[in-house]
C-alpha cells in the first residue's frame, strides 16, 4: 500500500504546529521558489491540472489568473476556506491540526502567484483543536523570515489573520464567507460579479479550500509532471478521501485521485461491518449523490463521476450497508440541509423545509403516494432557483436516492 | 445439580422425623473457603473477561458475557416506517423501580411514557416476600443499616449509593403508607419488624409474606391513576437510541408482542429499569425470577457504552423449592429461616447456621449436595430439607398467620409445609452487579439512567434481604427526579450509531456476530410468541 498517504498526509508531515521540525523536513523550499519567479507558479499549477478539492472540482488556475489579472484595489484578498462542515467530511479539520504549516506555505505561495496581500484564514469555529494548531502556526510564521522573504517577493507587506466562522454551514460558501469576513451574516451574494472582480471589501478575492492549497506547495517544490504521475489518468496527484459509515476502519485517507471505490471501502477501510453486502455510498459535498453497488469499480475523481451523473463533492464517502433505510438517511440529510437554508432564497427556505416536512412523513409510515408525488415535482422545479448551490445539489442527493432506491420509498407509503 | 447421589425422596421422607433431638450447627470456621470451593460465582468454569466494550478486560458471567458481545437483533431498516412518539421521560420496565420512576417525575410535571415488555406489574417486585429492609427500631440506626449492607455485600458496594439508600429508607415507608401500602403492626399499632440474615437489628417491615405483591398493588394503581403517565404494555425494548455520535442516549425501540411492529420513542430521559438475569439460567440453575427477567437491560445499556460492575456476581437464594415439580425454582422466603425454621440434610443434620448471609448458605447446601449429604427426586435434582414442621411445633398457628402465601401455592400439590419438610436447593434469584450508577440513578451515558436490579454497586457480591425493594423505590424516585432536570430541547436526530460502533469493535476483535442479544424472552416460552 505505498500509494496510501503519500503527499499531504505523510508521516513525516503529521508534526502539528512545531515550525523547527517542519523547515528540517524540508518546508518552505517552494516558498522560497515561488518568491524568485511567482508567474511560473502558475503555469505549473495550470499543467498540474489542480482542482478545487472542497467539492467544486474547477481548475484552480483559471480562477488564479483572473485574480492575477485584476489591479489591487487597494488590496488583493486571499480566502483559506476551512468552514468545513459537510456532513461526513473531516479532512481539512486533519489538515489544520496535524500540518497546518503545510497549508499557511502554500497559501503564501498562492498570494505571491497571484498577487495577494492580504490572507485570511478562515475555519469553522467548532473545530477547536484545529483552530488552536493554526493560531500557534501563524504566530510562528509571524515571527519568522519567511514570511518577510515573502513580503519582499510582493513588493508589500503579507497580512495573514486567523478568522473563526460563522457556525453555520452556508457559510463555507464562497460569496458567504465574504460576507462574513466583511462582518455580516453570512448570506450568499449573488454571481456575477466573481469574487476574482469583486471580493471581500471590493476587492480582487482568491478563495480556495484548505486541501487545495496544502497541495500547491509540493507542485511548486516537484513539479507539475511528479503531481500528474501520482494520479490515476484522467485524475491527477492525491485527494483526500474522508471514508465513514459501515466499514471496519473509517478514516482520512490519502489516495491517488482516480483510486477506485471498491478499493478505498475493501482495502483500505476494511470492507463492510458485520460483512454485509452494500448498499449505497453518500458521497459528501455540497451536491451529495448516491452510488450504488453497480458503481463500485468507477474511478473516484472528477470527471470520471461527473460522466456518471454523480459528483466527487468533498472526497466523503459515507458507506451505507443492507440493512439501512435509505428513505430515513435522506429525511435525516434533508432535515440538516432545512436546518442550514440561510433563508434569502424562498425557493431554497420552503422547498427544503417542505421536502424534510414529506419526507419525515413517509420515514414515519405517515406518508401518501400523494406525498412522493409532490416530491417528485419538487425535484423538478428547485433546481437552479437559489442564489447559491445549495438547493440544487439538496435535490440532486434526493434525485439520485429516486433513481436508485423509489421502491423504499413506495414501500414506506402508508 | 443433576447429580445421581443422595437418598430417594421417598427414603427420605420416611427417615424424616420432626421431633428429632438435633444438636447446633457445626461452627464455620472458614466461610471464603467454603465460598470458593462451592459457590458458582467463585467457580474459574463459570467466568470468562470480556474482550469488548466499557468493561473490556473485567471478569463476567460466561452465558451472560455471551449476551453482552452479541450483535444487535435489530437494523436500521426495521425502522423504516416505525412511528415516532416523543415523550419527556421514557420508563422501560414495569415492575416496582420503573413505576417509582414513572411517578416520581410525573409528580414533577413530566410527560411519561413507561413501556414494559410483559404487563405492568409482571415483575420480580411481586415475587418478593420477605420485606423491605429500614432503621425505624429505637435501638438500630441508619449508620448500621449502611454497615451491615456493606459488610453483607463483602464491603466492595459503593458506600456513596448505599448510604443514599439507607437514608432514604423512613422516607419509603412512609411514601408507600400514604399512597395505600398495608404494612404488618404490632398491637400497638407501630410497623412490626423482623430480624433476617446478616443483619444487626430487626429491620425488616413487610406485609405478611407478600410484601412485594402489596408494594406492586399500590404502584400499579397509582399509575394507572395518573394522568401524566402513559403506559405500553407487552411491547419489550429491542433497542435504545443514540444521537449522531452514539454517545448519548435519546430514546427506545420497542417491538410490540400484539402486532410485531417497531415504534420509535424520542426523548431526553431514558430510565432502565428492566430487572434481572433469572431466566438466562446461569450456570444451570433454577430461578426465582418472573419470565422477561433476561438481562435486557444490561444488553442494551453495555452496547450504547455503559460501564457495568461486578458482571461475575450472582445470588443464588438458598431456598428455592425442588418439589413438587411445577414449583422448582420458586422462592420460599427468607422470612421462614428468619422466624426460625431450621434446614437439615438427608441425615437430618444442621450444617450450617441458618442466618449466615444468603451467598454462605447457599454454598453450605452446595456443599450437601455435592457430598452426598442430601435427598434426591425421580428426575436426579436433589436438596435438602427446610425443617417448616418443627418451626410449626414450635410455635403453633405461625405459618398460617405469617406466612399465608406459602401455604396457599402448597394448598393444591398435596404438600403442607405443616406436616412436610420443604425440599430445598440454591436457586439463581438476584443480580447483585448491573450498570454503574450514580446516586440520582445516572450511569456513564448521557441520558441514560438505571434504578432497580439492572443497577449495580449498592449491593457488592451480596444482597441482604430487604434492601431490593427499598433500593427500587428510593433510586426509582431519585432517577425521576434526576431526568426530568433534563429540559433541553429534545434529540436533533435519532441514530443507530452506537450499534456499528458495537459491531466495529466486535468485529476488531474477532467474535463472530452469530448471536444476538437483547434475548426478549426464554427460549422456552419466545416460541409461538416472538415469532408471530
Amino acid at each position: 500500500m505505498e500509494s496510501l498517504n503519500t503527499i499531504l498526509l505523510h508521516p513525516d508531515r503529521r508534526i502539528g504546529a512545531d515550525m523547527e521540525r517542519w523547515r528540517k523536513a524540508g518546508g518552505g523550499q517552494a516558498l522560497a521558489r515561488a518568491a524568485v519567479d511567482p508567474a511560473a507558479v502558475r503555469e505549473a499549477i495550470r499543467e498540474a491540472d489542480l482542482r478545487g478539492l472542497g467539492g467544486s472540482g474547477f481548475p484552480v488556475w483559471r480562477k488564479w489568473d483572473a485574480v492575477a489579472a485584476e489591479s489591487p484595489k487597494p488590496d488583493k484578498y486571499l480566502v483559506v476556506n476551512g468552514n468545513e462542515d459537510e456532513p461526513g467530511t473531516y479532512k481539512d479539520r486533519l489538515l489544520l491540526e496535524e500540518t497546518p504549516h503545510q497549508v499557511i506555505e502554500g497559501a503564501l505561495v498562492a498570494a505571491l502567484a497571484t498577487g495577494a496581500n492580504r490572507v485570511v484564514f478562515y475555519v469553522n469555529p467548532d473545530l477547536a483543536l484545529s483552530l488552536a494548531a493554526l493560531k500557534t502556526a501563524i504566530e510562528l510564521w509571524q515571527a519568522s523570515e519567511l514570511l518577510d522573504l515573502a513580503s519582499t517577493a510582493l513588493g508589500r507587506p503579507l497580512e495573514l489573520t486567523l478568522l473563526p466562522g460563522s457556525g453555520h454551514y452556508i457559510g463555507g460558501e464562497e460569496t458567504a464567507a465574504m460576507e462574513w469576513i466583511e462582518g455580516r451574516f453570512p448570506f450568499p451574494r449573488g454571481k456575477p460579479p466573481y469574487p476574482a472582480q469583486v471580493g471581500v471589501h471590493g476587492c480582487p478575492t482568491l478563495i480556495n479550500n484548505v486541501e487545495t492549497l496544502a497541495q500547491v506547495s509540493h507542485i511548486v517544490a516537484h513539479g507539475a509532471e511528479w503531481f500528474r504521475s501520482l494520479g490515476k489518468a484522467p485524475g491527477t496527484g492525491t485527494k483526500l478521501y474522508s471514508l465513514s459509515g459501515d466499514v471496519l476502519y473509517p478514516a482520512v485517507y490519502e489516495l491517488p485521485m482516480g483510486t477506485t471505490l471498491r478499493e478505498l471501502i475493501f482495502v483500505h477501510g476494511g470492507g463492510l461491518l458485520s460483512g454485509k453486502p452494500l448498499k449505497a455510498v453518500f458521497t459528501g459535498g455540497p451536491s451529495c449523490t448516491l452510488l450504488a453497488p453497480v458503481d463500485l469499480d468507477v474511478a473516484l475523481d472528477f470527471d470520471s463521476l461527473r460522466a456518471r451523473g454523480g459528483s466527487l463533492g468533498t472526497g466523503a464517502m459515507i458507506v451505507i450497508s443492507e440493512g439501512t433505510g435509505i428513505v430515513k438517511r435522506v429525511a435525516e440529510y434533508m432535515r440538516f440541509f432545512a436546518h442550514s437554508s440561510c433563508g434569502q432564497c424562498m425557493s431554497c427556505k420552503t422547498g427544503t423545509a417542505t421536502m424534510s416536512l414529506l419526507l419525515d412523513r413517509i420515514d414515519t409510515g405517515r406518508g401518501t403516494a400523494a406525498d412522493l408525488a409532490t416530491l417528485e415535482n419538487l425535484c423538478a422545479m428547485l433546481p437552479g432557483t437559489g442564489r447559491c448551490h445549495l438547493i440544487t445539489g439538496v435535490v440532486q442527493l434526493l434525485d439520485s436516492s429516486f433513481r436508485h432506491f423509489k421502491h423504499e420509498y413506495r414501500q414506506a407509503l402508508r | 445439580m443433576n447429580m445421581n447421589n443422595g437418598i430417594p425422596l421417598a427414603q427420605a421422607s420416611a427417615l424424616y422425623r420432626p421431633d428429632a433431638d438435633i444438636g447446633s450447627p457445626p461452627v464455620l470456621a472458614d466461610p471464603q473457603a467454603l465460598l470458593n470451593a462451592f459457590h458458582p460465582d467463585y467457580l474459574g468454569s463459570s467466568v470468562t473477561k470480556l474482550a469488548v466494550g466499557a468493561n473490556a478486560g473485567d471478569s463476567c458471567q460466561r452465558e451472560l458475557a455471551g449476551l453482552l458481545q452479541a450483535e444487535a437483533i435489530i437494523d436500521e431498516a426495521d425502522l423504516a416506517g416505525a412511528p415516532v412518539t416523543d415523550i419527556d421521560v421514557l420508563v422501560i420496565g414495569g415492575g416496582g423501580a420503573g413505576c417509582a420512576a414513572a411517578l416520581a417525575a410525573a409528580e414533577r410535571g413530566a410527560r411519561v411514557l413507561l413501556v414494559t415488555k410483559l404487563r405492568l406489574g409482571d415483575s420480580n417486585t411481586v415475587m418478593a416476600e420477605g420485606g423491605i429492609q429500614v432503621a425505624i427500631e429505637p435501638d438500630d440506626s441508619i449508620q448500621r443499616h449502611i454497615e451491615d449492607t456493606l459488610r453483607g455485600g463483602h464491603d466492595i458496594g459503593n458506600p456513596e449509593l448505599v448510604a443514599a439508600m439507607a437514608e432514604d429508607g423512613p422516607d419509603v415507608i412512609r411514601w408507600l403508607i400514604r399512597a395505600g401500602m398495608q404494612f404488618e403492626q404490632t398491637a400497638s399499632g407501630d410497623l412490626h419488624t423482623r430480624r433476617a440474615g446478616g443483619m444487626n437489628a430487626a429491620r425488616i417491615v413487610h406485609c405478611r409474606d407478600y410484601t412485594g405483591l402489596e408494594m406492586m398493588r399500590v404502584l400499579r394503581e397509582s399509575v394507572i391513576q395518573h394522568r401524566a403517565i402513559e403506559v405500553w404494555e407487552q411491547s419489550p425494548a429491542v433497542e435504545l437510541l443514540s444521537n449522531e455520535d452514539g454517545r448519548k442516549c435519546v430514546g427506545a425501540v420497542f417491538k410490540s408482542l400484539i402486532d410485531g411492529r417497531f415504534r420509535m420513542v424520542r426523548t431526553h430521559s431514558v430510565i432502565l429499569a428492566t430487572g434481572g438475569v433469572g431466566r438466562l439460567h446461569l450456570n444451570g440453575f433454577p430461578t426465582s425470577n418472573h419470565l422477561g427477567a433476561t438481562g435486557d437491560g444490561l444488553v442494551l445499556a453495555y452496547r450504547i457504552g455503559a460501564c457495568l460492575r461486578d458482571l461475575d456476581s450472582f445470588q443464588y437464594h438458598p431456598t428455592g423449592l425442588v418439589y413438587p415439580p411445577h414449583l422448582s425454582g420458586k422462592l420460599v422466603t427468607e422470612g421462614v429461616r428468619a422466624a426460625g425454621a431450621w434446614m437439615l440434610n438427608a441425615a437430618g443434620q444442621r450444617f450450617v447456621d441458618e442466618l449466615l448471609p444468603r451467598d454462605i448458605v447457599s454454598a453450605a447446601i452446595l456443599r450437601e449436595c455435592q457430598e452426598g449429604r442430601c435427598v434426591r427426586v425421580d428426575d436426579g435434582r436433589v436438596g435438602v430439607w427446610l425443617d417448616t414442621p418443627r418451626l410449626e411445633r414450635s410455635q403453633p398457628g405461625l405459618l398460617e398467620r405469617q406466612f399465608p402465601k406459602l401455604l396457599a401455592r402448597f394448598r393444591v400439590s398435596g404438600v403442607d409445609p405443616r406436616h412436610d419438610p420443604l425440599l430445598i436447593h440454591p436457586t439463581l434469584h438476584y443480580q447483585n452487579g448491573g450498570v454503574v450508577i450514580d446516586v440520582n440513578g445516572a450511569t456513564t451515558v448521557p441520558g441514560l439512567y438505571a434504578v432497580g436490579e439492572v443497577a449495580g454497586g449498592i449491593h457488592g457480591r451480596n444482597r441482604i434481604m430487604g434492601n431490593a425493594l427499598l433500593e427500587i423505590i428510593s433510586f426509582g424516585r431519585r432517577a425521576g427526579v434526576a431526568a426530568t432536570a433534563q429540559r433541553d430541547r429534545g434529540p436533533k436526530k435519532v441514530t443507530l450509531e452506537h450499534v456499528n460502533r458495537a459491531r466495529r469493535d466486535l468485529t476488531l476483535a474477532g467474535i463472530p456476530l452469530t448471536q444476538a442479544a437483547p434475548q426478549i424472552l426464554p427460549d422456552y416460552a419466545a416460541k409461538g410468541i416472538w415469532n408471530r
